[in-house]
């Protein structure tokens, strides 16, 4: 006799499983835990990426916090580096860098920033991890959620909750130190005396990662990611995607196992459903390329699994293109195909960028004049048939050193400067001073005139700047 | 809570944009608020301007959404 009520398939919608929260009625996912070559890169990228994230605001570099982009003083410090507000072109050029590199990796391989790197899907991993760990597998998490509320259930949530949490708040905390230095935040810790804005972003920040890695996960890559939206302007027929492959998997259901597929009418795929269970975002690779893939490679590695059970070869989902699955290529005339104008485009763009960043970083002379005529004297006759103009300089040193710095000025006969022609400036400070200008009256035309002003580091006389004004003869 | 995301996710990546943005530009510290140069710390300024800019572009979304809504839906009868 056959049952009367069968147990739902996997990847069907259970009622009791519904939720109606966010943008669509949603069915909860309970993911399935993965293990296979896929899943190792992801958890490395995990690694590697939480191991800078949390432990760069730890590092010193010159007696200072190695990384800290300092709002207060508007100063960022990278390493050896201090950048300031005038410095926005490199980041400017960060951001152009990020971008074609993503364009460049989606038209080679897709999702791969999803699948591995993105804070999302990190974050998503080890909230998965920790659950997957208190509560168990899911088939057992599942079963909690449909028990009734008791002293386990509690306890269960409760660590889970509260794991989740502490992950949140130390993320926040870290993301804090990030822009307020992190030794006066250590202080604060112990006295929970944070100001109230850093204990506003704290709170915030982690909120926000408890909130997209612990409740909404898939929803935040399938209502919210904007990247999710225009992806597929980036792939062409010769982007390797996580393929199903049709012609060997179908028509696909149950056998016996050791018999041979062709000899039942079946293709490869044994409609074991595990490929579903896996998938972060709940859907069936089956049914083609959506949008909703992340391209983890989740149900690659589950299926490369159950192959190996069945004794068929591995690969009925793999990472192949569409040109690929209809011409049946090899992994060579894969390989083959990465290079189109396409990739070569994006390729060259990158790297001419990264180039001119590296050219522009290592050029970058960290010490910048500003030169302001003093607009309310403008030229004056004093003693001697001298003409005297005012300026005002503005002088930044970007460097970590206090330095001395020597003006001269050039450009007219018999220019000099009147009075103290140097400067001390501390490390990474800017220093303002007024110097007065004499130049005999028969050197110049009347009215405006070419001068400029040489500022030299007199520790260093490679670190100098040439910075042009005019100078004003009366009329 | 579909209407809500619409709001309020667009604007805060908008605003996170427009805080950089501006505050790359402009420093705090040359701010005056009604008059007066503006007092508060550096890190209470660029939060003031984060949250304000997500209030603004949130009430962009709000109207968007409260115009997009089709005739049918305005003239249904209560």
């Amino acid at each position: 006799m056959k049952d009367a009520s069968p147990k739902p398939a996997p990847g069907k919608d259970v009622a009791a499983d519904r939720e109606e929260v966010l943008y669509a009625p949603r069915r909860k996912l309970y993911v399935r835990a993965v293990t296979g070559v896929f899943a190792k890169w992801r958890w490395a990228l995990v690694w590697i990426t939480q191991l800078v994230f949390y432990g760069l605001p730890w590092l010193t570099w010159n007696d200072r916090q190695a990384v800290l982009f300092h709002l207060t003083e508007r100063k960022f410090y990278i390493f050896g580096w201090v950048f300031w507000p005038q410095d926005v072109f490199f980041l400017a050029i960060l951001l152009i860098i990020s971008a074609y590199a993503l364009f460049f990796f989606t038209a080679v391989a897709g999702r791969l920033w999803c699948g591995y790197a993105c804070p999302q899907t990190v974050y998503t991993e080890i909230f998965m991890w920790i659950e997957q760990k208190i509560e168990g597998d899911h088939n057992k998490r599942q079963k909690l959620d449909q028990a009734p509320m008791s002293s386990r259930r509690l306890a269960l949530r409760s660590a889970k909750y509260g794991a989740w949490m502490l992950v949140s708040l130390w993320t926040g905390f870290t993301f804090v130190a990030y822009f307020s230095p992190l030794k006066e935040l250590l202080r604060s810790v112990s006295t929970l005396g944070f100001g109230p804005w850093e204990l506003f972003w704290i709170l915030f920040y982690g909120s926000f990662t408890y909130l997209f890695a612990g409740v909404m996960r898939e929803q935040v890559c399938k209502y919210m990611c904007p990247y999710a939206r225009f992806q597929s302007v980036m792939f062409d027929p010769d982007t390797l995607v996580i393929t199903y492959d049709v012609a060997r998997g179908e028509p696909r259901g149950t056998r016996k196992k050791g018999i041979d597929p062709r000899t039942v009418d079946k293709g490869d795929c044994i409609d074991c459903g595990i490929c579903v269970q896996v998938c972060p975002t709940g859907i069936d690779i089956r049914d083609g390329l959506q949008y909703e893939c992340i391209g983890c490679a989740a149900c690659i590695d589950a299926c490369d699994q159950v192959m190996d059970k069945m004794n068929y070869p591995r690969g009925l989902i793999r990472y192949s293109t569409e040109n690929a699955v209809k011409q049946h290529w090899g992994r060579k005339e894969i390989l083959g195909h990465v290079m189109r104008p396409r990739t070569l485009l994006y390729g060259a763009v990158l790297a001419l960028v990264c180039i001119g960043f590296v050219i522009g970083l290592a050029s970058r002379e960290p010490l910048r004049v500003d030169v302001i005529r003093d607009r309310a004297s403008l030229a004056r006759e004093v003693e001697d048939g001298m003409i005297e103009n005012v300026y005002r300089l503005q002088v930044m040193n970007m460097t970590e050193a206090p330095r001395a710095f020597h003006f001269a000025v050039s450009g007219l006969e018999g220019a000099k400067i009147d009075g103290e022609s140097q400067i001390k400036v501390g490390p990474a400070a800017t220093e303002a001073v007024t110097l007065r200008v004499l130049v005999p009256a028969d050197s110049g035309k009347p009215g405006a005139n070419e001068l400029a002003f040489d500022v030299k580091a007199e520790d260093d006389p490679a670190l100098k700047v040439h910075e042009k004004t005019t100078f004003l003869f009366p009329r | 809570m579909r209407k809500w995301i619409l709001v309020l996710w667009p604007s805060f990546l908008i605003a996170a944009l427009a805080e950089g943005l501006f505050f790359t530009v402009i420093d705090p510290q040359e701010l005056y608020l009604l008059g007066e140069p503006v007092h508060y710390s550096a890190l209470a300024t660029y939060s003031i301007g984060f949250l304000g800019f997500w209030v603004v572009c949130a009430a962009s979304s709000l109207t968007t959404i409260f115009l997009e809504r089709p005739a049918r839906e305005v003239n249904r009868p209560r």
